[in-house]
């Protein structure tokens, strides 16, 4: 009996994410395979083992639609100050070209939403579309290969450096009911090449949201990818985001993701490290309030020899809000020399806040150096008497005390005005 | 300026402070001295404010303002300041924005204006000088990597910046070596004035060579059990204390 209603439940949630395909499939028997796997998915369950700490149920038992268009038509409230940028906006999961602006879409770096793809861009599409992230291994990934058709291909040709950061701006204008979005990205650095990409995800107006999100990163030999992401969505906003990233020789990739706002979120994060010299940076934070919950769910396979990653998630909980960590970190038979690291701290402001954090190393080589670490604690008493006994007054104390604590994460962003950005938020947080 | 009067105070239930008196005038320095755990510590916490210590009995005031109802932030811009025996490492909290946001926050308590950048800056540069503070210190995270040296003349730095009416030296001495400590008093003697008061805690009658007090407490089993000039404390250094807690139990 649980079966048959979990299965029309199953169904019946699926339906709204589905409707946007009409025949204009690209890489058709991608998204058909995928399909045909997600009719045999089911959710994850509190007894998966991956999912230990995240309850779908409450999400489960929403019936989403299809967000209606948007209709906004000044983009600058949700701007970074002082960050120039290319700029693609999406509103309500549509892509809209009046209020984007890409100005070197020409030649050999190329940003462009999926349905303007054009001949040329095909070869690079084709190679790396569904081929990063398996689409057909959960549910999530699933549903969005198969039916996500909205998204972006950023391509960085060979031995090119893209001349300013590319923004991705997604703005969900919430009008009182339940909405279903889906987007995609692929971003491609071929060779020596360079590029910063900035995606931010705001909400406007009232009603619940479920973002089911999927981004396949692949840096080439020597090439340099930074990926930030800003989860600032109001706390009605659910969103389930999966990134993979595939490096290859000598490569640099750092993802940053950055949740100051939302009702539930999942952000599966994962590294392949398939070739030798690469390096990896996983860094998040998340400052939390309410009943809010954040399962950062990370991932960094070491295949080869001499690679390095670095991962550091600090977060904040206050009130009845939770979040999870998990860490895990394979070290493959061939992976001699590998360095990684990694480390969990968490600071809690009540004393109804829960924070459920787990490393996982398995290690298969044996020359290898790897650190773990993970800490809970209260903010510093002694510190913020310290900065009150200079007049310096509780709020003020307590937001120099956040700031500082972040800071480890955020003063790594290597774009300045992004880094104050978000330093400024996270001091305006609580 | 500072009016104590029959001040007691505990932790953990714990009496610490059990009648403590003291009266200090404009422009006076006074020390007090006294045998660990007689209480020193305590009073220059519970002056300052600190949340862990109960002030179950007495009063405090500062110019005629009852100091106990106020916050710690508010005694700072009051006017009171302590420099802490053991100053707090802030990683990730600059110098510079640490004293930008102390200084402003107690311009602002007392009805004044902010000051600009560059005013800051200049302020912050003259007054570095008065404890010879290696201007590359104030970029860093507070007292974060900074020597014991290093730290206590940051206190004196920032009690520089903060222009008190009433400064509380809490072992500023401690664990400095000699030339430390004389810069250390160079700097609280550039910033005696007849406005000013002092109370320098100390173990070490040391100190008092270099910052020469008016008057000199003992304090001991939480009161103040003896007071005198100067020369008191140069007994206590030849003497010890054993004479005094004689004198108590007689």
């Amino acid at each position: 009996m649980s079966q048959t209603t979990t299965h029309q439940s199953k169904e019946a949630f699926l339906a709204p994410f589905q409707k946007h395909l009409n025949g204009k499939a690209i890489v058709p028997h991608i998204r058909t395979a995928a399909q045909e796997a997600l009719a045999g998915l089911e959710f994850p369950t509190k007894r998966t083992e991956d999912w230990k700490y995240t309850n779908l149920k409450t999400l489960q038992q929403k019936s989403f639609k299809q967000a209606s268009e948007g209709n906004i038509s000044d983009v600058q409230p949700w701007l970074i100050p002082g960050l120039e940028a290319d700029l693609i906006v999406f509103v309500n999961g549509q892509y809209q070209e009046s209020l984007s602006s890409i100005t070197y879409n020409q030649g050999i770096v190329r940003i462009v939403p999926f349905h303007q793809l054009e001949a040329a861009d095909m070869p690079v599409f084709e190679q790396h579309f569904g081929q990063i992230v398996d689409g057909e291994k959960d549910i999530f990934s699933a549903l969005n290969t198969a039916f996500a058709d909205q998204g972006v291909m950023i391509h960085i040709g060979k031995g090119n450096i893209a001349p300013k950061p590319v923004m991705l701006l997604h703005i969900n204008q919430g009008e009182g009911h339940t909405v279903g979005l889906q987007h995609r990205n692929l971003f491609v650095a071929e060779a020596s090449s360079q590029v910063k990409i900035v995606e931010a995800f705001f909400s406007t107006g009232e009603g619940d949201s479920l973002r089911n999100n999927l981004t396949e990163i692949s840096v080439a030999e020597n090439a340099n990818l930074e990926y930030i992401k800003l989860q600032l969505e109001s706390e009605t906003a659910s969103q389930i985001d999966t990134t993979e990233v595939h490096q290859g020789r000598d490569s640099k990739a750092s993802v940053f993701t950055i949740t100051l706002s939302g009702d539930l979120i999942r952000n599966n994060l994962i590294f392949k490290l398939n070739d030798e010299n690469t390096e990896s940076h996983l860094m998040g934070t998340y400052l939390l309030s309410g009943r809010q919950h954040v399962d950062n769910f990370t991932q960094v396979h070491h295949k080869m020899p001499n690679c390095y990653s670095n991962e550091l998630y600090k977060g904040i909980l206050d009130e009845k809000s939770s979040a999870a960590f998990t860490g895990r970190i394979n070290v493959y038979e061939d992976a001699q020399k590998t360095n990684a690291y990694q480390s969990n701290r968490n600071i809690i402001l009540s004393e109804t806040a829960n924070i459920y954090t787990k490393p996982q190393l398995e290690i298969y080589a044996d020359d290898v150096k790897c650190s773990h670490g993970a800490t809970t604690g209260r903010i510093d008493e002694d510190a913020m008497f310290y900065l009150r006994a200079r007049g310096i007054n509780e709020t003020e104390a307590k937001k120099l005390m956040i700031q500082a604590f972040t800071l480890e994460v955020t003063e790594n962003i290597s774009i300045e005005a992004v880094s104050e950005y978000v330093e400024g938020l996270v001091a305006n947080r609580y | 300026m500072l009016s104590i009067k029959n001040l007691h105070a505990s932790i953990e239930d714990k009496e610490i402070l059990r009648g403590l008196n003291l009266q200090i005038n404009p422009g006076e320095v006074h020390a007090i001295m006294g045998p660990n755990g007689s209480g020193k510590s305590t009073l220059a916490s519970v002056l300052a404010g600190k949340e862990d210590y109960e002030v179950t009995e007495g009063e405090v005031t500062l110019d005629g303002n009852d100091l106990l109802e106020l916050e710690p932030d508010e005694r700072a811009g009051e006017g009171l300041f302590l420099a802490f025996q053991y100053p707090v490492e802030i990683p990730g909290v600059s110098m510079t924005n640490f004293l930008r946001t102390s200084v402003n926050s107690v311009r602002e308590y007392r009805g004044e204006e902010a000051l600009s950048a560059g005013a800051f800056l200049k302020l912050m540069k003259e007054k570095q000088q008065i404890v010879e503070l290696d201007t590359t210190l104030t970029k860093r995270s507070v007292n974060e990597g900074f020597s014991g040296g290093e730290k206590k003349r940051n206190e004196i730095f920032q009690m520089a910046m903060l222009e008190p009416k009433l400064a509380i030296l809490d072992e500023t001495d401690s664990g400095l070596d000699i030339d430390a400590l004389r810069i250390v008093s160079a700097a609280v003697n550039k910033l005696r004035s007849p406005e000013r008061s002092f109370l320098v805690i100390t173990h070490y009658q040391r100190l008092l060579d270099y910052i020469v007090p008016d008057f000199v407490h003992v304090l001991y089993k939480g009161r103040i059990v003896k007071s005198g000039g100067k020369e008191l404390a140069l007994e206590l250094e030849e003497k010890g204390y054993d004479w005094i807690k004689e004198e108590v139990v007689a």
